[in-house]
């Protein structure tokens, strides 16, 4: 049955690789966050043709699988600059998964922040102007602390698929622990392969238990920012199914 | 260069295995909808233990990447029905176990933590005005479940569902890598024949982007008469 000792040796070696896979992480995440902020301030002011740009944009990276988004990038990248004049002799694999992840990212987050935007009430920005905030002044003071606490559930979603999606750089050929897998199982001459797989499992599921828990925290700090006039739907929910549950149902 | 013609024989060899795909994703969608159902049964009554399990497995999964449980169902699978059938007494060799069985079990493993709360939000949006209603009807509680409560749970439930549809069929193409060839592993071996990967792989997202967009429209025309309706 399963071999606990050899997952407790193999651990270190996957455990060494493990930054490729947190650089890209944090790298795509952050370019990302970056990126979607733009796109959704492109989709909302309306920018004409941008916007429609946008709105393709989003409808690819969320229709097409992350797999084929990768080797569109690995294979379609270079291709694209040299149409334009740049000639690329040697585009690592790890540029485009950066490049690949930061679009995928971008385009889901600004799903998320589009509507945490607009839920902030009409009222509050004609308060903000009338009060005789300037445009920053308003959103960085009135609208912005309330779209955080609407779109970090969003986020923390899209952070845990960002880490799923990192577990894919493999098959573009980045050295990360699926691929510190296959050499571990040839060099074990595929008696382990169980054994290897759940350990990288757990690994994953350590590293999404503590983006869940650092996402629980700022959810924590921003929440007292929520106004009480439905912007956190949470409780009334939960009630609800309380009650359904005492009934029975 | 990029060529079109080579690009155009990809889509249409590409077009083959789509309804392999489609109904792939439908057995799926189907299985992880009732293991889904369960889960959501086992949470709303929290039933002891069972539902200690339950959260657990449901963390696993949304802490696992596909891949990873992919690669450890292709190799555990195998041995676990090697061993459960060996309990009933009968002989199977672990080698033949086909890997389209390993996706749709994997695939409906994963699908099901994401139905189970595509379930419970849906029972939760029947007003309890219905169920009040059910029992001054004299409904029992069967009958208030398959007349009043799931009709409705399931015209709130089906745009969700359509939405899942489409999140398995993006997950199938992680099947090329067990050897199963769907839309996205067809677009690599039309790739690897012409030696022409992007044309194969520009043919494979349009694909994929087309299906996407049927099933965007027909979710924006059923919540169109849901609307209507009320």
């Amino acid at each position: 049955m399963l071999d606990i000792k050899y997952m407790l040796e193999i651990t270190p070696s996957l455990l060494s690789v493990l930054h490729v896979t947190l650089i890209i992480l944090i790298a795509s995440s952050a370019l990302g966050l970056g990126l979607s902020i733009l796109v959704t301030a492109i989709r909302i002011k309306k920018v004409k043709y941008l916007s429609q740009v946008m709105d393709l944009f989003i409808s690819f990276t969320r229709s097409v699988p992350i797999v084929l988004q990768l080797f569109l990038m690995y294979y379609g990248f270079p291709f694209l600059l040299s149409m334009i004049g740049i000639h690329v002799s040697d585009f690592s694999a790890a540029a485009a998964t950066v490049l690949a992840l930061t679009l995928y990212n971008a385009g889901y987050l600004s799903e998320v922040l589009r509507p945490a935007y607009l839920a902030v009430e009409k009222g509050q920005h004609e308060a903000a102007d009338g009060l005789g905030y300037t445009p920053f002044q308003k959103f960085t003071r009135i609208i912005a602390p309330q779209v955080i606490p609407i779109a970090l559930p969003g986020w923390g979603n899209a952070l845990v698929y960002l880490i799923h999606d990192t577990s894919l750089i493999f098959t573009i050929g980045v050295a990360d622990i699926m691929g510190v897998a296959n050499t571990l199982i040839s060099s074990s001459y595929g008696a382990h392969q169980i054994e290897i797989y759940l350990t990288i499992a757990l690994l994953f599921w350590a590293i999404t238990f503590s983006a869940d828990t650092m996402v629980r925290i700022f959810e924590k700090r921003a929440a007292k920012y929520n106004l009480s006039n439905g912007i956190a739907p949470k409780k009334k929910a939960k009630r609800k199914m309380r009650i359904l549950v005492q009934k029975g149902v | 260069m990029f060529k079109f013609d080579v690009m155009a024989q990809d889509f249409i060899g590409i077009l083959m295995v789509v309804p392999k795909t489609l109904l792939l994703a439908i057995l799926i969608l189907f299985l992880s909808t009732i293991l889904g159902g369960v889960i959501a049964l086992i949470q709303q009554y929290r039933i002891p233990v069972v539902v200690q399990v339950v959260k657990v497995f449901k963390s696993f999964l949304r802490g696992t990447p596909a891949v990873v449980l992919l690669y450890l169902m292709y190799y555990a699978l195998p041995q676990i029905a090697h061993l459960l059938l060996k309990i009933v007494g009968v002989e199977f060799n672990p080698h033949n176990l086909n890997p389209v069985v390993v996706v749709i079990v994997t695939f409906s493993l994963t699908m099901s933590a994401f139905q189970s709360e595509i379930i419970r939000g849906a029972f939760m949006s029947v007003s309890e005005g219905q169920i009040e209603a059910a029992h001054s009807l004299g409904y029992n509680f069967m009958q208030t479940l398959s007349r009043v409560i799931m009709p409705q749970a399931l015209m709130e439930a089906l745009p969700d569902f359509l939405n899942s549809y489409m999140v398995i069929i993006k997950a199938l193409s992680l099947a090329f890598l067990i050897t199963v060839v769907d839309i996205f592993a067809q677009a690599k071996i039309m790739g690897a024949m012409s030696f022409r990967y992007l044309e194969a792989f520009v043919a494979a997202a349009l694909i994929y982007w087309l299906i996407s967009a049927i099933l965007t429209a027909l979710i924006n025309r059923y919540e169109l008469r849901l609307r209507k309706a009320y």
